[in-house]
């Protein structure tokens, strides 16, 4: 049984113009690709540079008051104020004086959390935990001691003598210090931690909020956030956004004349099937309609297509860029159906254009 | 070369004093211009006659005299600039281009010169697409027209698949589906073999005995003689239109 629908009619028409049908797939697929990636890639982009931010350490600052020592109970009042995924490490600093006479700063810590809080800093070899007499000497402060296997240091007419493990290499001023356990370091020079630095993630909002609550909560401390950290990630997101936004734009309109140089094309080669539908009775809406419906079908074609290799390309990218995996975002899915649509619809405007100033009379005598 | 004798179909006096009232085609003063550069161009002047249901005219007249302006209005594929122009005793010159669709669709009935077949629509389908605009499509009846015109064993074959004479007649099944009053047949053999243009030629005389009316524009005088009467244009004006239908010698 024969039967002659609008979808028949559509799909023959694709498979009969099948180089020009693939061609306008493929610039609906890119389109929906390309936003796909771009959207899923920009879902997940405050997370992944939070994250990145996070390796570059501290973003907030506590400090007691000059010459005094934070409170005992300050890190434990920090990690309920700020929450429990707020990295925070305690420092105590000391003065003393290395066995060739030299004055050095001495930083008392908890390795294993300065080890998560900074990353990036460049270890060769952290101090093995539960040690108490092993310490990390700074890439300047190692010139100063005698010998790096045994270092002599001096406070206060209290000597001690300490296993040098590894070496630290930053650029600042952490090249110029030796750290040793917390619990050591306080008992050898009797001075506790008077700074404690946190590494708050989340946006700039965020850290806002939280400083807040720290400065309610420890109000004899002073709470002060790393600037060029805090305001250097919220630029850096916002540009990003506004990065990807444009691009996305940009390859949206770029696709937009692709597809609307091959719906012109299409409808100029079939002029004449449009002018023999129109001498057939067929009106203005119903050959528009057939126009765009199928414009509508290359682009839904396209969004299914385009979101598969779109989420893809977006895994791969995270992988390469973000070392985390990406999964695909169904939340985009609206998105990129309406900018395809609208791709679709714009790239329509002159075929239908054309379409509506068919003369059937002349196209069917060949003129 | 063999010859064959076609008897065309009952002969309608032209200047009866009854052919307005049955006139299914009526020109009155129909004029159509069109705008130029800084000028205007008068494709048809004045043209005023009737044609009857159940005639067949032939209009003639060399390239540029108005034949085809003057198919576009009887095809109401164009209105007239002025004059009255009526159609199954309906003025379309007032129409609305959506009213003129639809109007088309029921009335008038195209034979092509190229065919214009939709080249990945079967033979059948072809049929039908005219029904799909018309009205709904009906599989048996678009059978039955092909039928009509010898092609029963050719419905689904698409138009690449077939001769330009099958074409002309899958083309000849598409005017006839949905029995409109008028066909309008333009250069219907000109791009047809010899032996297909006699094919073509006898379908139309059956058509024109079964009591269709026939306007066939042509170059060829011998399917110009086919026809009861014939419409001479020059210049955009008709200058006349004897009274044809004699018996016809087609030469094969």
């Amino acid at each position: 049984m024969a039967t002659l629908s609008l979808l028949g009619m559509l799909r023959r028409s694709l498979v009969h113009r099948r180089a020009r049908s693939i061609a306008a797939l493929v610039a609906m697929t890119v389109s929906a690709g390309v936003a796909t990636a771009l959207l899923t890639l920009y879902a997940d982009l405050d997370a992944k540079l939070h994250k990145e931010f996070r390796s570059f350490g501290a973003n907030v600052v506590i400090t007691a008051p000059a010459n005094t020592a934070l409170q005992t109970d300050a890190l434990v009042r920090v990690r309920e104020a700020a929450g429990p995924d707020v990295l925070a490490a305690e420092f105590g600093y000391a003065v003393s004086t290395t066995d060739t006479g030299t004055p050095v700063v001495v930083a008392g810590t908890d390795f294993s959390a300065v080890r998560r809080l900074d990353s990036w800093w460049q270890v060769d070899h952290w101090p093995e935990d539960g040690a108490t007499d092993a310490v990390l000497l700074g890439q300047r402060a190692a010139q100063f001691v005698g010998n790096e296997r045994s270092v002599g240091l001096t406070y206060a007419g209290h000597a001690v003598t300490l296993r040098g493990v590894g070496r630290v290499k930053t650029g600042g001023e952490e090249d110029s210090r030796i750290y040793m356990p917390l619990a050591a370091f306080t008992a050898w020079t009797g001075v506790g931690p008077s700074v404690i630095e946190l590494q708050i993630p989340g946006n700039s909002a965020r850290i806002e909020a939280t400083m807040a609550r720290l400065r309610q909560d420890l109000p004899e401390a002073q709470v002060q956030a790393v600037r060029q950290l805090v305001e250097g990630e919220s630029k850096i997101v916002d540009r990003t956004h506004a990065l990807m936004f444009g691009a996305v734009l940009l390859i949206a309109l770029t696709v937009a004349v692709s597809v609307l140089a091959t719906l012109s094309a299409s409808v100029l080669e079939r002029r004449r099937d449009f002018a023999l539908m129109k001498a057939l009775g067929g009106s203005q809406t119903q050959l528009m309609g057939m126009f765009l419906l199928e414009a509508l079908v290359l682009a839904l074609a396209g969004v299914v297509a385009g979101f598969v290799v779109g989420s893809a390309a977006a895994w791969v990218i995270s992988e390469g860029n973000f070392h985390t995996s990406t999964l695909p975002h169904l939340s985009v899915l609206p998105l990129v159906l309406l900018l395809n649509v609208a791709i679709a619809a714009l790239a329509a405007l002159f075929p239908v254009r054309v379409l509506r100033g068919l003369q059937p009379a002349a196209l069917l005598k060949g003129e | 070369m063999s010859e064959a004798k076609v008897q065309t179909g009952p002969l309608v006096d032209p200047y009866g004093s009854t052919r307005d009232d049955c006139a299914v085609i009526a020109l009155k003063q129909v004029t159509r211009e069109y705008a130029g550069h800084g000028s205007v161009v008068r494709a048809l002047g004045d043209a005023t006659f009737s044609i009857v249901a159940g005639e067949w005219v032939a209009i003639t007249g060399p390239s540029g005299s108005g034949k085809s302006t003057l198919v576009n209005l009887i095809g109401c594929l164009d209105r007239p600039t002025s004059g009255e122009l009526k159609i199954d005793n309906v003025d379309v010159a007032s129409m609305s281009a959506t009213e003129l669709d639809r109007f088309r669709a029921d009335k008038i009935g195209f034979i092509f010169q190229q065919f214009h077949l939709i080249p990945y629509l079967s033979a059948l389908e072809n049929v039908m697409l005219a029904q799909y605009f018309h009205s709904m499509t009906d599989e048996a009846e678009a059978r039955a027209a092909l039928e009509r015109v010898g092609l029963d064993k050719r419905v689904s074959h698409l138009p690449s698949e077939l001769s330009g004479g099958e074409q002309q007649r899958v083309c000849i099944a598409r005017a006839l589906i949905n029995n409109p009053p008028v066909l309008l047949a333009d250069e219907p053999t000109g791009n047809l073999d010899a032996a297909n243009q006699t094919i073509v030629a006898e379908l139309l005389q059956d058509l024109h005995r079964n009591g269709h009316t026939i306007v066939m524009v042509t170059h060829d005088p011998e399917m110009a003689g086919l026809a009861q009467r014939r419409i001479a244009l020059s210049h955009g004006k008709v200058f006349c239109h004897p009274v044809g239908g004699p018996m016809v010698t087609l030469r094969r």
